[in-house]
Order: C-alpha cells, then sequence, then structure tokens
C-alpha cells in the first residue's frame, strides 16, 4: 500500500486537484492564440509560401530558423536530467521533470515546422513511398523521432510513482491515473524494475540528443555553401542547443516558482547551479563561434567572406553584435561576478541567452542563402505576419503544453524528493567517505 | 460483492487498454522498422549509392527496438512483482 | 547514351536576353507581378546574369546568360529527400513535378543558385494562357523547377531518330535558347561524342566552367578570351 502524501509535499499536488480561474483564462487565450496560427497556416496551404517574405535566393527563413530554434531547446531536458542523474548530483531532484516535460513539449513543436514549411504538405507521405535515406532530412526525421520517442518514454517511466500517487489520492480523472500508473504499488522488486529501466534509459537517451541536433547541423554543413559547409556545425549545434536548452529550462523553472509558490523546492542554490552551468556553455559557445569566424576570416576566401562581411558588418550586423551581447557578454557578466550572481541575475542572462541563441539560428540560416556565389539580384529577406504569426503559434503551443501538464502530473518529482530526503543524505556520505583514505586502525 | 465484480471489470478493462497502448507502440516500432527497410530497397532498386546514411538507419531500428523493449520490460516487471494480496487494485 | 552538354560563347553573346524569353515561352514559365519580380520571385530557367565593372563613364557590362548546369556530380540531388530530383542517364539533371514536396532543400544546396520555387500557383496573362506549350507540363503551387536542357525536345528527337530507324544526331535536338540566339552562341549537343560541335569546344582554351572547384562537374561550359573570375 503506498503510503500517504506527507503534508510538506503536499504543495505539488495542489495545482492537480485545485483549478483556479487563472488556468481556465490562460487556456482560452492561448487557444485562440493558437487558433489564429492554425488559421494562417491554412491561409498558407492555400494560397501559397508566397504569403510568405521567402524569395530566391533566400528559400529558407523562419519555419527553419525556429525549426532548429525549438529543436535546440529540447536538449534541455532529456540531456540535463539525464546527465544530472548520470552523475548522481544531487540538486537535480526538484529539476529532472520540468525538463524532461520541456523535451517533449519543444521536440513536437519543432518537428512540426519543417512540415510548416513545406510547399506541398500534402505530398508529405511521399516520404514514406519513396523517400532517401541519403538526404539529411531524412537523417533528421529518424533522429527526432528516436529522440521524441526516447525522451518520452524517459519522462513517463519516473513518473510512475507520482502516478501511483495520484491514484491513491482517488485524484480525478481516476481512471487517467489508473490506466497509467501500471500497478506499481512501491514494493522493492517494482522499485528495482524501474530503477533499471532508468538507468538503461538515461545512457541511451544521452547520444540520442547528440546525433538529433548534429544530424540537424548536417543538413547545412552537408551542402556547399559558404558559411555552412564547416566541419564545426555538429559540435556547434549541440553546445548552442545545450546552451539554450538550459536558458530555458531556467525560465521554466522560474515561471512555475512564482505561479505555484515553489520557492521550498526551487531554491536559490538550484539556480545558481544551472546559472554556473550556463555560464559554461557561454564560454564554450563563444570559443565555437571565435573559432568558426577567424578560420573563415583567416583563409578569406572570396564567398566566405562576403558572408562573414554581411553578418559583421552589412545588413545582419545589428543582429550578429546583438547575438555576442546576448550570448556571451550579459551571461559573463552576470553569472562571474560575486554581486549580480542571484536569481535575478540569472533570469537576466536566461532571457538574453534564449533571445541570443533565436538570432544566432537566424544568422546561420538566411545570410548564407543571401549571399549565393553567382551574383543574383535581391537577397533580402522580410518576414510577414504569416511567420510571426505562426512563430507566436508555437510558442504559445510551448506554453499550454506545460499548462495542461501542470494540470494532470505533478510538475516536480515527488518520489525523487522523498528519496532525496530519506536515502540520498546517507548515501552521499557513505559515497563521500569512500573517496577519502581509510581511517588509521591504530 | 457487486462492487468487488465491478471494480474487477474496470480492472479489466485498464488492463486490457494498458495492453492496447502498447501493442499500438510496438506496431509504431515495426512499420518505422519496415518503413527504413523499404527505403533501403528502394535506393539499391534505383542504384542510388546507399554510403553511410544507410548505416545510420539502420543504427536507429535497434534504438526504437531497445526503447519499446525498456518499456514493455517496465510494464511486465511492474505487474508481476506487485503484492498479491493487493490484486484487487490495478 | 548521350552526354548532353552545353557550350555559350561569351564573346558572341549580346546580352539581348533573346534566350530568356525563349526560354520562357517554350517552358511554360509562370508570369509575376513586378512587386514579387522586386522580391525575388520571378522564375527564370535560363537567367542573364549581369555583372557590371567601374564607374561611368568607364562601366563594364559583362552579360552571362545562364541555365542549369546539369551538373555530373550534383548537389542537388544529393539532398532530395523524396526522389524528386534525380540525374539521368543521358545527363539531364530532372524534376519529377508531381513527387516533390516543396522543402526547397535542393534550392538551398545548388551553388549556382538555378532552381526555382513556384511561390503561388503559376499565372499567365490572358493572351500567354492560350499559347502554352502542349509538350511542358505546368507545374502546381509549390513545387521546385528548372531549365531541362529542354529535354521534351530531346524525347522528340529521340522518338523521330527511332521512326526513321537511325541514331540520334546532333542537330536533331536544339533547346529553345540555342535555336533563338541571333548570334548563335549558343551549342548544344553531346559532350561524349568527340565530333560534336560541343565536344570540341568544351576542349578549347578558352573553355572554363562556373565554380570548377567545386566538384559538381556542370556540363555548361563558357568561352571567353578574357579571364573571367567565377
Amino acid at each position: 500500500m503506498y503510503r500517504d502524501l506527507q503534508e510538506e509535499d503536499a504543495l505539488l499536488i495542489r495545482p492537480i486537484e485545485q483549478t483556479g480561474r487563472g488556468f481556465y483564462v490562460s487556456v482560452a487565450v492561448l487557444l485562440a492564440i493558437i487558433m489564429a496560427a492554425g488559421l494562417l497556416f491554412v491561409r498558407q496551404v492555400y494560397f501559397g509560401l508566397g504569403v510568405t517574405g521567402m524569395n530566391e535566393p533566400v528559400s529558407w527563413g523562419f519555419y527553419i530558423v525556429n525549426f532548429v530554434f525549438f529543436i535546440g531547446i529540447s536538449h534541455a531536458g532529456t540531456l540535463i536530467s539525464a546527465i544530472l542523474r548520470l552523475s548522481k548530483a544531487e540538486w537535480r531532484r526538484p529539476i529532472t521533470r520540468m525538463a524532461e516535460v520541456i523535451t517533449a513539449i519543444v521536440l513536437a513543436i519543432g518537428g512540426l515546422h519543417p512540415i510548416i514549411d513545406l510547399g506541398r504538405p500534402d505530398r508529405l507521405l511521399n516520404i514514406f513511398t519513396s523517400g532517401r535515406l541519403q538526404s539529411p532530412l531524412l537523417w533528421d526525421v529518424t533522429s527526432i523521432t528516436a529522440y521524441f520517442t526516447a525522451s518520452t518514454i524517459y519522462l513517463y517511466v519516473p513518473m510512475i510513482p507520482d502516478i501511483a500517487i495520484l491514484r491513491d489520492r482517488d485524484t480525478r480523472p481516476h481512471w487517467l491515473y489508473k490506466f497509467l500508473a501500471w500497478g506499481w504499488q512501491g514494493t522493492e522488486k517494482q522499485h528495482k524494475v524501474l530503477e533499471r529501466a532508468i538507468s538503461i534509459l538515461m545512457v541511451m537517451v544521452i547520444p540520442i540528443a547528440i546525433s538529433v541536433h548534429t544530424v540537424i547541423s548536417y543538413i547545412f554543413s552537408m551542402t556547399l555553401q559558404p558559411g555552412w559547409h564547416s566541419t564545426i556545425f555538429g559540435p556547434y549545434f549541440v553546445v548552442g542547443a545545450i546552451f539554450s536548452g538550459i536558458a530555458a529550462l531556467i525560465l521554466v523553472m522560474l515561471a512555475f516558482r512564482k505561479i505555484f509558490h515553489l520557492e521550498g523546492y526551487l531554491k536559490e542554490v538550484h539556480f545558481l547551479y544551472l546559472g554556473r552551468l550556463l555560464l559554461i556553455m557561454s564560454l564554450l559557445w563563444f570559443y565555437f563561434t571565435f573559432s568558426e569566424y577567424l578560420t573563415g576570416f583567416f583563409g578569406h576566401e572570396p564567398y566566405e567572406m562576403k558572408v562573414f562581411f554581411y553578418k559583421f558588418a552589412g545588413p545582419y550586423a545589428v543582429f550578429f553584435w546583438g547575438m555576442i551581447l546576448c550570448n556571451f557578454v550579459v551571461p559573463v557578466v552576470f553569472l562571474s561576478f560575486k554581486g549580480l550572481r542571484n536569481i535575478t541575475g540569472v533570469l537576466v542572462a536566461s532571457t538574453t541567452v534564449v533571445i541570443g541563441m533565436w538570432l544566432e539560428r537566424l544568422i546561420i540560416v538566411v545570410p548564407s542563402l543571401s549571399n549565393p556565389r553567382l551574383s543574383v539580384p535581391g537577397g533580402l529577406y522580410i518576414p510577414t505576419v504569416t511567420e510571426w504569426g505562426l512563430f507566436i503559434g508555437a510558442v504559445a503551443v510551448f506554453v499550454l503544453g506545460f499548462l495542461l501538464f501542470s494540470k494532470f502530473f505533478p510538475i516536480i518529482s515527488i518520489w525523487e524528493i522523498r528519496e532525496g530526503r530519506e536515502t540520498s543524505v546517507t548515501e552521499v556520505s557513505e559515497r563521500v567517505k569512500k573517496y577519502l583514505p581509510e581511517a588509521s586502525t591504530t | 460483492m457487486a462492487r468487488k465484480a465491478s471494480k474487477k471489470r474496470i480492472n479489466d478493462v485498464i488492463f486490457v487498454a494498458q495492453i492496447i497502448s502498447l501493442s499500438m507502440l510496438w506496431m509504431f516500432v515495426i512499420s518505422l522498422s519496415l518503413w527504413i527497410f523499404h527505403l533501403l530497397f528502394l535506393s539499391i532498386k534505383l542504384n542510388d549509392v546507399p554510403g553511410a546514411s544507410v548505416g545510420i538507419s539502420l543504427v536507429a531500428i535497434p534504438v526504437f527496438w531497445t526503447l519499446v523493449g525498456v518499456l514493455t520490460y517496465v510494464f511486465v516487471g511492474l505487474r508481476r512483482n506487485r503484492i498479491s494480496s493487493n490484486h484487487g487494485k490495478s | 547514351m548521350p552526354r548532353w552538354g552545353m557550350v555559350i560563347d561569351l564573346d558572341k553573346c549580346t546580352g539581348c536576353g533573346a534566350c530568356v524569353t525563349a526560354c520562357k515561352q517554350e517552358n511554360n514559365i509562370p508570369q509575376v507581378s513586378p512587386e514579387e519580380a522586386e522580391q525575388g520571385r520571378a522564375i527564370s530557367w535560363m537567367d542573364l546574369v549581369v555583372e557590371t565593372e567601374g564607374e561611368f563613364p568607364d562601366v563594364k557590362v559583362r552579360y552571362m546568360p545562364r541555365p542549369c548546369m546539369h551538373c555530373d556530380n550534383p548537389p542537388c540531388t544529393k539532398v532530395c529527400p523524396v526522389h524528386a530530383t534525380y540525374h539521368s542517364e543521358d545527363g539531364i539533371v530532372a524534376q519529377i513535378y508531381p513527387r516533390c514536396i516543396g522543402c526547397r532543400y535542393c534550392m538551398a544546396a545548388c551553388p549556382y543558385t538555378v532552381k526555382y520555387f513556384n511561390w503561388y500557383e503559376p499565372e499567365w496573362p490572358e493572351s500567354m494562357e492560350k499559347a502554352h506549350n502542349p509538350d511542358v507540363s505546368l507545374r502546381p503551387a509549390g513545387v521546385v523547377e528548372k531549365c531541362t536542357f529542354c529535354s521534351h525536345r530531346i524525347q522528340k528527337g529521340s522518338e523521330q531518330a527511332k521512326a526513321e530507324g537511325r541514331d540520334l544526331r546532333d542537330d536533331d535536338v536544339i533547346p529553345a535558347c540555342a535555336e533563338s540566339c541571333p548570334t548563335d552562341a549558343i551549342y548544344f549537343g553531346d559532350l561524349d561524342n568527340p565530333n560534336s560541335v560541343v565536344a570540341r569546344l568544351a576542349r578549347s582554351e578558352r573553355a572554363f566552367r562556373l565554380q570548377e572547384d567545386l566538384g559538381t562537374e556542370p556540363k555548361v561550359y563558357y568561352l571567353s578570351e578574357e579571364e573571367r573570375d567565377v
């Protein structure tokens, strides 16, 4: 018989069992935004992609930028929660659930974006009947599907004990929790099964996650275009993804902390530790960016330089330097100095990183297309209402996904917190004792 | 007496639903593997050089099977290791 | 099996643009409004690339007709996810319009920017609606298209030769651009036939190809006395 919930963790169940008016209002607003975006999409399918700002030569725009951006954020989740679990970092306990949810939602959104971008979405099934595995786009389809499957399973399996808590409290809808709890009772053998499964998953999920963003980078780096055909793209994209993912995770955590009053669970130390990771990623990101551009500049190949100056001093200079400011200067300042290194500092840094990483995706996709090798007139890309609308719609889907999740499932892993309270303290002190030299017996 | 019987009915329905949902995942993985093999044969038929991309896809198939395998292991493991006195609760 | 190629003599080209117009007429290429053209949505399978050097009055203008290069190692076919663009046995990089899903990856991959997209449903002025070429299929919105070396004319020529029980000769086939050129600056033929005009001219001292160092092996050769920086 699973133990009853202690009063101290009741706070985590309250959002599920009590629905305020704010919830319904938010859902209504978000649904309205999403429907408007849906209408814009239908209009685009009816008239054609001409309603966007794409043209010759800039034949990829917002949709591909957002595709890379959203899939990039997915690395937050599974990667962080898997890596933190693997390295037995105890401070991960209140974070893992939110991180895993980000991944699942954002992968679904990101995965839809290439479909929104298609000229003939009605012919999508051609991928199944006459697809070519040789195309990096299909590598993408495969790896994103694998990651989505893996991350959903990796979200669900550790959630089973929490679902069982809801089932035992007769929370409505009771049938849902009974269906999903898979007969969990918290017996020792069941714990073993779960732990074994989680340890397999957390190891599997890491190479899958890395492969996803590497393969996305291959879409660009496998072409011959200046600014794209670079060997650094694989690692560069993965680093950028983890970077933007951590920032998004921090923002999500701060939002839930505020709304559900979770200051007791998401303490300053969690944000400071994540802030430290964010700082490391910022430095790593800057290192890759610097290498990429220095190499291009030093070689001074004419077509590379055209793209280079377009970004450094041309029409995209404001975005480029904005990106450097957002991704490097602000995070380093706010996360290094003791005075600024608090929750507000972490909030500021994460916000600028999310913006900066979106700018980075824009800077990767458009300038190389705007500066083709053969002189073609034009090359200016101005996104239209349709593209902005679908962007905002995608963000709305993200928020709605989270709202709905938090309505039905605890946003912080209750059993892992409990495990932390009960067993981890002794377990960790045992572990640390093993690292130290044995006490002498004399 | 009747309440216990209807409770058992609900548990049975839920069990069937769980089996169906798990089978759907298996069908998804099987059809995905079939799709990849279909594309492989298509590329051979069209003399489209297979190359490393085929290798990548062939790595993907075991990954999917492992994932579904782990999930099934959890399902079977959880059911098998319940305390039988609480057989009513599912 | 012939390997179709093209030679364009830049020393003969006057930049008149007849090839561009003939191609548009022959291949039922849709027309766009001036605003759309300004934005970069105009479709020109055969395009005239104009390069201006210098300041007035010492301006030098160069014209380069640019069809699809029909590369022997095409970067566009490598990336297509659905086999909608492919390299045929006789050297034509072809499009399968009904299969194209409009992902525009081939457009992003082409280093010569020869691929065009139907951003809207194709439209023509009323008078041109009646003048469509029945040999060339009309494309719907949302698919990619490009120069085909007038493969419909190649097909017609092959069928004619077969009917007459002989081999296909070089002069059986002439694309619309070559046919319309007033200075005969465009040549078309089988590069693998050592006696053909294109094979001879491709070996000339004046011959060069665009972006040769990319390894795409384009089959459009340009002839020019002066050094071209491409």
